[in-house]
């Protein structure tokens, strides 16, 4: 399977077979969020709250975010947090130094979305 | 897609307030990001992964944040949990002394899967040996974890060898003295 054609180097380069090439880890600290292979790429819209700092003023600030990584099963992540359920999503952050959201957790269906642009691949 | 891990366990974090649980939960609370939407909404529970025995071990861990007072810790939370790990703080007598409250708390409210032997135990048997040893070095935050997990997993291991007999001509290898620790408690300090 090839990447589509609008996709950029970036992230063709971080894709195989549609899946995580790299281990996924956070932004801020060396833990290890997902393994290779784990996540599937999928593009969908879905707005996450500001990473911003304690100290920055801007709060509720969302950013629409278009790719993601599709986990199925929450216990097929290596180290992740999960928030409490504020309207009906758990977003997902870093379980050691709890940078986030990194992504969401679909109540319904179970499913969990790490947003491509807030990890890092290694 | 293949299971990617042998066990699920599932524990509780329990103690009075301003004891260090939440630093358990944390690898580096003076490093942590924490940004304002996460630390207004807070944390539910986290999964960790550690390897034990050439074994991949999921943990799914809760902590008692926000409902630290034992009364109001009830059957609900307790469903499901296959381990508590109960905390106190070496400095703070209460803290300590509330450990039987918080014993007594489990005995009414937990299910017979975790048994009054088996509460005590944990309870009186980690607590104490994570005062013991947390005064030399945080790694054995660690090592309580591993612990409570190695002791699950000889529980149910044990269960399924006993509805599983192992057939003839398989040769268990003895456990291997293979200790590869992660490193997401080992910097956690507890004072």
């Amino acid at each position: 399977m090839t990447a589509p054609a609008e996709l950029s180097p970036e992230l063709r380069a971080v894709l195989e077979n549609g899946l995580n090439k790299t281990a996924l880890t956070c932004l801020h600290c060396p833990s290890r969020i997902l393994n290779p292979s784990v996540g599937t790429f999928v593009q969908q819209e879905f707005s996450l709250p500001s990473m911003t700092k304690q100290k920055d003023e801007i709060q509720d600030e969302k950013h629409e975010l278009r790719e993601f990584w599709k986990v199925k099963d929450m216990f097929h992540f290596e180290n992740v947090g999960f928030s409490n359920t504020v309207d009906g999503v758990k977003y997902l952050t870093c379980a050691d130094c709890e940078m986030g959201p990194i992504g969401w957790h679909d109540l319904v269906t179970k499913e969990n979305f790490i947003a491509v642009s807030r990890v890092r691949n290694s | 897609m293949a299971k990617t891990y042998d066990y699920l366990f599932k524990l509780l974090l329990i103690g009075d307030s301003g004891v260090g649980k939440t630093c358990v939960l944390f690898r580096f609370s003076e490093d942590a990001f924490n940004t304002s939407f996460i630390s207004t909404i807070g944390i539910d529970f986290k999964i960790r992964t550690i390897e034990m025995d050439g074994k991949k071990i999921k943990l799914q861990i809760w902590d008692t944040a926000g409902q630290e007072r034992f009364r109001t810790i009830t059957t609900a939370y307790y469903r499901g949990a296959m381990g508590i790990m109960l905390v106190y703080d070496i400095t703070n007598e209460k803290s300590f002394e509330n450990i039987k409250n918080w014993i007594r708390n489990i005995e009414e409210n937990a299910s017979a899967d975790v048994s009054k032997e088996r509460g005590e135990q944990l309870a009186v048997e980690y607590g104490i040996k994570f005062m013991e040893t947390s005064a030399k070095g945080s790694i054995n935050v660690e090592e309580a974890f591993y612990t409570l997990a190695r002791d699950i997993k000889a529980k149910t291991e044990k269960k399924l060898e006993a509805s599983n007999p192992p057939k003839g001509g398989h040769q268990l290898k003895p456990a291997e003295p293979q200790r590869k620790p992660t490193n997401w408690l080992s910097r956690c300090s507890l004072l």
